[in-house]
């Protein structure tokens, strides 16, 4: 009877140690994300040119105030960061430690972007939860594995393994005369609503606007032959630079070729990427190839397209993506 | 080591200068190049012709009126060249292999006086197992593969996948999947093996999980005997063969049916993220090889098939045998965990038997119902039948197989939650390590082991509950 009782005693003892360990060891890991969210806040507001405070640290964290101070305090020992009156900004340590957490964060963006098929507005979250968790190391290995990209799929550059990193000059798509080309260099991806809608008009990092248009409160593109209209929110969260040597073309998504039309492809949208687009060009589905609709299948989807000869059956979820000049009989 | 950071640096400029779609610019330079260089060597005579002929064909086997009657059609044609075609071939193998070798073998092991459980072990064991694999096995895949290769060699098979598409994109899966769950008719196993058809990773993996779903060859024989028993005998006389039938085509329609649910479940949550690509090659048609087909199929397909079952299929014997021979106070380890499990066999609609049949025969559903008849024997203490414990036998007469089944206390309830846990149960052991070999992970190959047998267990409890409340 004892016997079994000291046996409970000792598994009861067990259980707590490695509760508290556990509690303990993730307590250890929320630290770190608190002070890596921090040190990213600090970094991003010294980016934007503007004054990082513990207020804003404490709403960008929704953080109490006492725990906000805390964190500072403990951040201070660590030199990591450094306050001029109420201004926080980082030190040499800190930055380099934001800065290794933020290529962290966009390589993941840019694995999830190549290598699965996560939707695009489950990027940021994914890469928000791993940037925490990948070691060095293994950032680097998935940067090695993606061939060292520079930007990420939002078009935001990647720091390199020293933290160095190449800003391109862009401007905000509001601030675009109307009658220029412009490509798209960067899509903010928070906050997520927004970013849903942007994606939803089909806009990629990489897709050719040409500004039309501009109202008070709406901004109209043409994109791929199409017309649409974004509202200056949606537009304020877009990046662009101009083209000069961009020459207009008719054209048309390779879903509204009827049976037995031809075309000839312009561009496949940056929308297909990662394994899919390799497929597609496996097949010899490149610009400058001609292409014709042979047959449909039942609901109209699959299409079977003629390419260099050989049949090639796409959804419609991919040819919407693809372009093409449509070829006079 | 200075040279090394500066040429970095310059790489470093370029890469940036060329951009991120540089490999399109390169494979689009290839493509043009090699197209030129095409255009200039090779004359074209007599290309269009041919091409119109194909078109042609595309437009009956794809047509919205022609494309699926011609395609059950073809599908009825194979399984029954297939079932009529391998009931000879199988009937010799078994009468050379069962009738006449097993006893000649154990007679002749008899005379030269090895003790009695070497015999067991080894001839009614070992030895039986592994021939009763190859003579139901054998034949129907020896058809069933060349057959369906042929298809795929004269380049139909594709046209239904093209056909099939929009019900697979409905579920987040590849239009390939119906022909490997086509071919899962004829062998599970095969059918996986045959996903590698499908290039994108995440449906490849739905389409190995849900290979299951489609009722296979050594399945198709217990429904029909089952069906014809218990359905049949449930209904008058005269709709009897209806009613089994209908029974068994409703079996395995509601197979097809799990695998697309399956399907849309597991899309949806396990492997959303998994990479996915869809692309369809259709190539032309041309006159199929036959004899090349018929040999890669036969050593491609069927060989690999048929090694693998016969690699689980000599130990399972012997288990088989051991369990129904080896015994304590008298009662032998089979009948003790007939015993135990027969709560829990009745609880969701079936008994012990059969739960212990389809854990010792696991190498291959064919010897499911041959393991029920000699289990159902022992734990019966029923006389004049088979050839003795762990001895797998088959009865000539329906009748007769009837009154064992019925002699072992089964009721129409327990033929229906047979049928329905013959569809619905682990994988055999040649499909699991196919899925082993294909997938390479232990995780999958558990989700795909697991799954459909929790989901018979679900389903028969289901069954059992309403049936004795009704």
């Amino acid at each position: 009877m004892i016997y079994i009782f000291l046996l409970i005693i000792i598994l009861m003892a067990i259980v707590l140690l490695q509760q508290s360990s556990f509690i303990k060891n993730r307590n250890k890991n929320y630290q770190k994300r608190l002070v890596e969210d921090s040190l990213k806040h600090i970094y991003d507001c010294e980016h934007k040119k503007i004054d990082s405070t513990s207020l804003s640290l404490s709403g960008s964290l929704s953080l109490s105030k006492e725990k906000t101070t805390k964190l500072i305090q403990s951040m201070l020992q660590k030199h990591l960061i450094k306050t001029s009156g109420n201004k926080l900004s980082l030190t040499d340590e800190g930055k380099n430690y934001a800065l290794q957490v933020i290529r962290i964060h966009r390589l993941w963006e840019k694995f999830l972007a190549e290598n699965t098929s996560v939707q695009e507005y489950d990027w940021h979250k994914i890469a928000e939860i791993e940037e925490h968790k990948t070691s060095i190391e293994n950032a680097n290995k998935i940067a090695a594995q993606l061939g060292n990209p520079f930007v990420d799929p939002h078009g935001d550059p990647i720091p390199n393994e020293k933290g160095e990193l190449i800003f391109q000059e862009t401007v905000s798509l509001n601030e675009v005369k109307e009658n220029n080309f412009v490509k798209v260099e960067h899509i903010e991806d928070e906050p997520k609503e927004i970013y849903q809608r942007i994606f939803g008009y089909g806009i990629f990092v990489g897709s050719i606007l040409l500004v039309k248009k501009k109202s008070d409160e709406k901004i109209f593109l043409e994109l791929n032959g199409k017309e649409i209209s974004l509202s200056i929110v949606e537009a304020d969260n877009i990046n662009v630079s101009y083209v000069t040597d961009f020459i207009s073309e008719d054209v048309i998504p390779l879903t509204s070729l009827n049976i037995d039309e031809s075309g000839i492809i312009s561009f496949i949208s940056n929308g297909i990427r990662g394994q899919q687009r390799r497929r597609l060009l496996d097949f010899g589905i490149l610009p400058n190839t001609e292409i014709t609709a042979r047959m449909k299948s039942i609901n109209n989807d699959p299409t079977a397209y003629e390419v260099r000869g050989t049949l090639i059956a796409l959804r419609k979820n991919q040819s919407d993506l693809i372009f093409i000049k449509k070829k006079e009989v | 080591m200075e040279n090394r950071e500066k040429i970095i640096e310059i790489a470093n400029k370029y890469r940036w200068e060329i951009g991120e779609n540089i490999h399109d610019a390169i494979l689009e330079s290839i493509y043009s190049s090699a197209s030129n260089i095409t255009s200039k060597v090779v004359n074209k005579i007599g290309e269009k012709s041919k091409f119109n002929w194909d078109k042609w064909i595309d437009k009956i086997v794809t047509g919205k009126l022609t494309g699926f009657p011609i395609m059950f059609v073809m599908l009825a044609i194979v399984f029954w060249i297939t079932i009529s075609g391998a009931n000879y071939p199988s009937k010799f193998l078994s009468w050379i292999l069962i009738d006449n070798i097993h006893p000649y073998l154990k007679s002749l092991a008899l005379s030269l006086s090895f003790p009695n459980w070497i015999v067991g072990l080894s001839i009614d064991g070992a030895y039986l197992a592994t021939a009763w694999v190859v003579s139901v096995m054998l034949p129907p895949m020896a058809i069933f593969f060349p057959l369906f290769t042929l298809l795929e060699d004269f380049g139909y098979l594709p046209r239904v996948a093209f056909n099939m598409d929009f019900l697979y994109k409905k579920v987040g899966a590849h239009g390939k999947q119906a022909l490997t769950m086509t071919m899962g008719f004829g062998c599970n196993a095969a059918g996986v093996v045959a996903t590698r058809i499908i290039d994108s990773p995440r449906e490849r993996l739905l389409a190995i999980i849900t290979n299951n779903f489609s009722l296979c060859n050594g399945r198709w024989p217990t429904q029909i005997l089952i069906a014809t028993i218990f359905i049949g005998g449930a209904v008058p006389n005269y709709l009897a063969g209806i009613a089994s039938s209908a029974a068994v085509v409703f079996i395995a329609l509601l197979g097809v049916t799990f695998s697309l649910i399956v399907s849309y479940f597991l899309s949806n949550t396990v492997l959303k993220g998994e990479a996915s690509s869809f692309a369809l090659e259709l190539p032309p048609y041309r006159p199929p090889r036959i004899l090349q087909t018929i040999y890669t199929s036969l050593i491609d397909r069927t060989l690999i098939v048929l090694w693998r079952a016969i690699v689980f299929a000599a130990p399972a014997g012997i288990v088989i045998w051991l369990v129904s021979n080896i015994t304590i106070n008298n009662i032998s380890l089979a009948e003790y965990f007939i015993n135990w499990t027969n709560p829990f066999g009745f609880f969701i609609g079936l008994n012990g038997v059969i739960l212990l049949a389809y854990i010792i025969a696991i190498p291959a559903n064919e010897i499911v119902i041959p393991t029920v008849l000699m289990l159902t024997v022992l734990t019966n203490k029923l006389s004049g039948y088979g050839s003795g414990a762990g001895v797998m036998f088959e009865l000539d007469s329906i009748q007769q197989t009837e009154y064992l089944l019925r002699a072992g206390g089964w009721t129409l309830l327990t033929g229906v939650n047979l049928m329905l846990f013959s569809l619905l149960h682990n994988p055999c052991s040649t499909t699991i390590y196919s899925i082993y070999k294909e997938t390479r992970s232990l995780k999958w190959t558990m989700i795909s082991t697991l799954l459909p047998i929790l989901m018979g267990f679900t389903i028969c409890f289901l069954v059992a509950t309403f049936w004795r409340a009704l």
